[in-house]
């Protein structure tokens, strides 16, 4: 028995005797994907927040990889930081972060990244009243934690972006 | 492109960071390089705005964003042995195990419980170790009278033979005493300290092991009764800290050094006679506590050790902020006698830290990992501390008591401040006596106080060790007397404002240790806008409007701080290279842990050499080994001998990049400009003997203002010196201590004055840095490393919050900080450390619940499910502030007119005056002071009788 699953558009086939291991250390020690970043482990601070896409559900969902076994993961798509900037163009989301100077150490920058852009996708899909889309960016983004910079920057950041979204403008992904 | 390609790319690179020691052991620092993707290659490097479009001087965005937020490897977390070329691949893993108990004598590890498959390939304990490794003489020099102090002290104490034959004491200790794997047979000194290293040779091993292991500790050790290794718990950490100040007459910075001890219980006791003899005064006692804090930075602390034992070589990846107490650490550790190899040279790889905050500061982990690398059998290991396990053992921010009295006299004049600190030091001396001193000085706050008498020790318990953590002991200083002062004005119905305003120290005035303020801090002029914001103008409207009746209650607090940024003396490195093809390259011994220092020191050469940095490396304070200076001085000659300096280089901290950092590398810029490019423009204009003012950079290119002849790219310029051997670069080394270090060097151009003590030209051949024999120095006396601190970054902050009277639970609706930030290099970075500030001052003040003892993280299971830090919903996110709305606004003062572009080091200036704040708005909401932190919803219940 395996588990099968891509990681970035490649397949991967596992044996199911690592069904326990976490997909963060999948990762990091079989892909060498570091990107996706191990902070507390047990799915508190969201850093190592990766993209999953299971059938039947069709919209991608925030994982928390440091917390996610791979044997929960046959037939899905995992998606990682290191996909989103495609041929050296930045995802909006990474500009926006970039250019408002929204982190320090950007430890907990890639969970930001990934739960924000499908956040996007998911406004883009289905748009809330705009008096609601604060609230909506911090069911997204407000579990997550920063220490550097105090979280302003990166709603500051992101508000533009969610209010295009939201009015079903920009295009990503 | 593999990792050593890229790291060794750049020649000067290369060359650059190599030194030698007295002991012969070659010493290389190699700043891990940005974009680099793994075994995907390299991607596009970070831009701070070098090409043709950008401005000098402004940065588009951080030198290190692109690369963190495409999730490249820049961590040392990100690394394992397969990145690093020349590396053999079979990685082994470190755990090791932490003592339980300080009650029990250790006595070994009984791993018949691991399963098979869990089963380590090395376990080493405490008796296996050398001497060096087992005890390794840690220094540090934090700061320079600090380490005077104690220098002058072990010498004191060995006239008395108090101390044993290798010139160590615990109350005396020039360094670490404590073994870092505990001896079997001996009590634990603290909890946490390592028992045994357990080495694996697979990853499935030592994830197996570590499932069985964590949480499940006292299954694998075994304790009985033995001897405890070193002194008993609660003895103060050397040094302690009086500041006894009496009027004009007396204080720690103006006293004889030799009998200032001496005289101090006699002042004690005169101001305890004038207090005394006033019955008119008010004294206003206090009684404050804090718990610890754990700085929390994201990225757990990892790293990789690979010790070549044949060839005498020592690699390590880590992430520090402090390389080169790092380094001499090992150095102590395996450059000795007994060392299981023969050390010739030491790899330092240096990452970005994912977060520092003073927690990668001189932490104990380097030596943990250095020492495993001793038990491999040659391969590599990894030690890669999970949250747990950074709870258990990181460095935290002090716990600490503060008690004491004010005494003011009617007229709103504040007497005399007594306060007594004590800190919890925790096991390990670390920087626990320096962060005490510094709070020390940080209790007399913002203001002129005619009489001090101040004490503040760290003690030695059984708790995590405390360290360098932002604020270095500002946070629990500024808390007490702020608070102790809104508690004064609210008992005699003043205004708080006008009380401060009414004390606050100014240019030509003195700090409690006695030393002079030279250093305009604006402070009347800080209260001004603080007091007319509509925040603080409008509070009595506001409170009335945000009460409700039986389930809410709104108050405003203000509460100010004078933050000191630096030490009692500072040496910073720094070179600027001008390339071939006309880029520049900027190397500092700082660290950026997040802060911004790489992206600052950047664009800080831009005005002067018509572009930012093309690439910054930091982390490389082997430079100071190119300088050819150094801090012994056989000729006695002090600043007159070309080769001396007060201080090479120190660890590094946020609040050094505005102005010790910047300068150093603005300096060395200058030696370049004035001493090659300026020279070079001369040859390709045919002129003779132009100066700086001549001259202006537009557009990238440099101009002649008087006209008439072609202006210049820098490419142009560097094929000039290149082709005529001028300096295509400059190494330079600042020395401050109240004032710079200065000298005259000569140059191609002629004589340049340049406020350097050192400056080193690198010629285009690639040979060594030439030394530049510096000319009429002038350079600080020993005098005022007793004022302590010279440069002040002052923050009034004023908080308005609400409490649920009926849960106790309180919210931040707004934040007004108005900042002395001096000259700003990058607005965008000040502001946000600002916020990162006030993020983590409310996060301590209300949430970050640590007790002490195995009740808390000493225990390993503490995680972030049970420590609760401040997320997006408990702070302001709106950026200014607007009623109605949770914002937090941040003022900082214009530049005064004709001041020189000087910033000021902020990295903690805004956090340290938020907590008082905050106790002092909880004060106006609720009525009661809430003296203990963290602030709970418990203790505000329990406050409010409830």
């Amino acid at each position: 028995m395996t588990i099968s699953l891509t990681v970035n558009g490649i397949a991967y086939q596992i044996d199911d005797s690592r069904a326990d291991d976490k997909l963060i250390d999948f990762l990091h020690e079989e892909l060498n994907l570091t990107g996706t970043k191990f902070c507390c482990g047990i799915g508190v601070c969201r850093a190592c927040t990766v993209q999953v896409s299971k059938p039947p559900n069709p919209a991608p969902a925030p994982v928390v990889s440091c917390s996610t076994a791979l044997g929960s993961l046959d037939g899905s798509a995992v998606s990682t930081i290191e996909s989103v900037a495609r041929g050296g163009v930045l995802d909006p989301v990474q500009q926006a972060f970039l250019e408002n100077f929204s982190f320090q150490c950007g430890y907990c920058t890639p969970g930001f990244v990934m739960a924000s852009r499908m956040f996007l996708e998911g406004l883009k899909a289905q748009p809330v009243p705009a008096d609601q889309l604060e609230d909506a960016m911090m069911t997204a983004i407000g579990s997550h934690i920063c220490r550097c910079t105090g979280y302003l920057r990166y709603f500051e950041a992101l508000r533009p972006l969610a209010e295009a979204a939201n009015a079903g403008q920009g295009g990503q992904q | 492109m593999d990792f050593r390609e890229t790291v060794t790319g750049a020649a000067v690179t290369r060359r650059a960071f190599l030194k030698s020691t007295g002991a012969g052991v070659a010493l290389t620092v190699i700043a891990a390089p940005l974009g680099l993707t793994g075994r995907a290659g390299r991607a596009e490097g970070a831009g701070l705005g070098a090409g043709s479009t950008a401005v000098p001087g402004v940065a588009r965005q951080r030198i290190d964003g692109l690369a963190k937020v495409t999730g490249q490897k820049v961590y040392a977390r990100d690394f394992s042995a397969a990145d690093m070329a020349g590396w053999p691949d079979n990685q082994w893993h470190a755990l090791y195990l932490r003592a339980l108990t300080t009650d029990q004598a250790f006595e070994g590890v009984d791993l018949g419980n691991l399963p098979p498959q869990a089963q380590p390939v090395r376990v080493v304990l405490g008796n296996e170790l050398s001497q060096a490794q087992r005890a390794p003489k840690v220094a540090f020099t934090r700061d320079l009278h600090m380490d005077e102090r104690m220098a002058q002290e072990i010498a004191k104490a060995q006239r008395k033979s108090t101390v044993d034959a290798d010139g160590r004491s615990f109350n005396l200790p020039p360094d670490v005493v404590f073994d870092l794997i505990v001896v079997p047979g001996n009590i634990p000194n603290f909890l946490g300290q390592a028992v045994a290293l357990l080495l694996f040779d697979s990853v499935a091993a030592f994830r197996a092991a570590k499932a069985a292991i964590e949480f499940n500790d006292d299954a694998f050790q075994i304790y009985g009764s033995g001897l405890r290794d070193g002194p008993p718990l609660g003895d103060a950490f050397s040094p302690t800290t009086t500041y006894v100040k009496y009027g004009d007459e007396f204080s720690y910075a103006t006293a004889d050094p030799e009998t200032y001890m001496d005289q101090v219980p006699g002042y004690q006791s005169k101001i305890q006679q004038v207090l005394d003899s006033d019955p008119g005064l008010i004294r206003q006692p206090f009684s404050t506590d804090m718990q610890a804090m754990d700085p929390m930075f994201m990225e757990p602390e990892a790293g990789l050790v690979w010790i070549d034992g044949p060839a005498g070589v020592i690699n390590i990846v880590l992430g520090t902020q402090s390389p080169d107490g790092d380094i001499s650490n090992i150095l102590s550790m395996y450059d000795s006698d007994d060392a299981p190899f023969h050390l010739r040279a030491v790899n330092l790889t240096s990452c970005y830290p994912g977060g520092g905050f003073g927690g990668r500061d001189s932490s104990p982990f380097t030596l943990m990992l250095a020492l495993a690398g001793a038990y491999s059998g040659g391969n590599p290991v990894r030690l890669a501390y999970d949250r747990f396990e950074q709870f258990r053992v990181g460095l935290k921010r002090h716990g600490a008591v503060l008690t004491g009295a004010l005494a003011i006299d009617g007229n709103m004049s504040l007497q005399a401040i007594q306060m007594t600190l004590t800190f919890d030091g925790g096991g390990r001396r670390n920087l626990s006596p320096y962060v005490a001193s510094l709070a020390a000085l940080c209790a007399g706050g913002s203001y002129a106080v005619p009489m001090a008498d101040i004490f503040a020790e760290a003690t030695h318990t059984q708790n995590i060790s405390g360290g360098s953590q932002r604020g270095f002991g500002g946070p629990q200083a500024f808390f007490a007397i702020e608070t102790a002062l809104d508690d004064i004005a609210a008992g005699q119905n003043w205004d708080p404002v006008e009380l401060r305003r009414a004390n606050i120290v100014a240019e030509g005035g003195a700090t409690v240790v006695g030393g002079p303020v030279e250093q305009s801090l604006r402070l009347a002029e800080m209260l001004d806008l603080a007091e007319n914001h509509p925040l603080w103008a409008d509070r009595a409207a506001l409170k009335r409007e945000s009460t409700v009746e039986g389930q809410t209650c709104y108050g405003t607090g203000l509460a100010m701080s004078l933050q000191a940024y630096g030490t009692s003396g500072d040496g910073m490195v720094a070179s600027v290279f001008l390339n071939r093809d006309g880029t520049i390259t900027v190397q500092s011994d700082a660290v950026d842990m997040g802060n911004g220092s790489a992206t600052t020191l950047g664009v800080t050469i831009g005005p002067i050499l018509g572009s930012n940095a093309a690439q910054v490396d930091m982390g490389a304070y082997t430079l100071f080994g190119m300088t050819g200076l150094s801090t012994e001085d056989s000729t006695g000659q002090g600043w007159d001998n070309p080769h001396w300096t007060a201080k090479s280089v120190g660890s590094s901290s946020a609040c050094l990049t505005a102005l010790h950092q910047v300068h150093t590398v603005r300096q060395t810029a200058e030696a370049l400009f004035q001493g090659s490019v300026l020279v070079a423009a001369t040859r390709i204009w045919g002129l003779s003997g132009l100066t700086p003012d001549e001259v202006s950079w537009q557009d990238g290119l440099l101009v002649l203002n008087a006209g008439g002849v072609v202006p210049l790219k820098l490419s142009q310029l560097a094929d000039e010196i290149y082709a005529a051997g001028l300096p295509c670069g400059a190494l330079g080394h600042a020395y401050f201590q109240n004032t710079w270090a200065a000298a005259i060097y000569p140059t191609p151009a002629g004589l340049v004055p340049l406020q350097l003590d050192g400056v080193s030209f690198y010629l285009p051949d690639g040979s060594d840095p030439v030394f530049v024999e510096r000319q009429a120095t002038s350079g600080p006396d020993s005098t005022s490393t007793r004022y302590g601190r010279y440069v002040w970054a002052p923050c009034v902050n004023v908080v308005a919050l609400s409490v649920d009277i009926t849960t106790g639970a309180v919210q931040i609706e707004n934040v007004l900080s108005v900042l002395n930030a001096g000259h700003i290099h990058v607005p965008q970075l000040v502001s946000g450390q600002s916020q990162g500030g006030v993020a983590m001052a409310i996060s301590y003040t209300l949430f970050e619940d640590m007790p002490p003892g195995m009740a808390g993280p000493a225990n390993g299971s503490w995680n972030l499910n049970q420590y609760h830090l401040a997320r997006a919903g408990d702070v302001p996110l709106v950026d200014g502030y607007a009623p109605g709305q949770r914002g937090q606004q941040l003022i900082t003062l214009a530049e005064l007119p004709g001041s020189p572009p000087v910033g000021r080091g902020i990295a903690e200036a805004v956090m340290c005056s938020v907590p008082p704040a905050i106790s002092n708005a909880l004060r106006d909401a609720t009525g009661m002071r809430f003296a203990s932190l963290p602030i709970t919803p418990e203790k505000i219940l329990k406050g409010l009788g409830q």
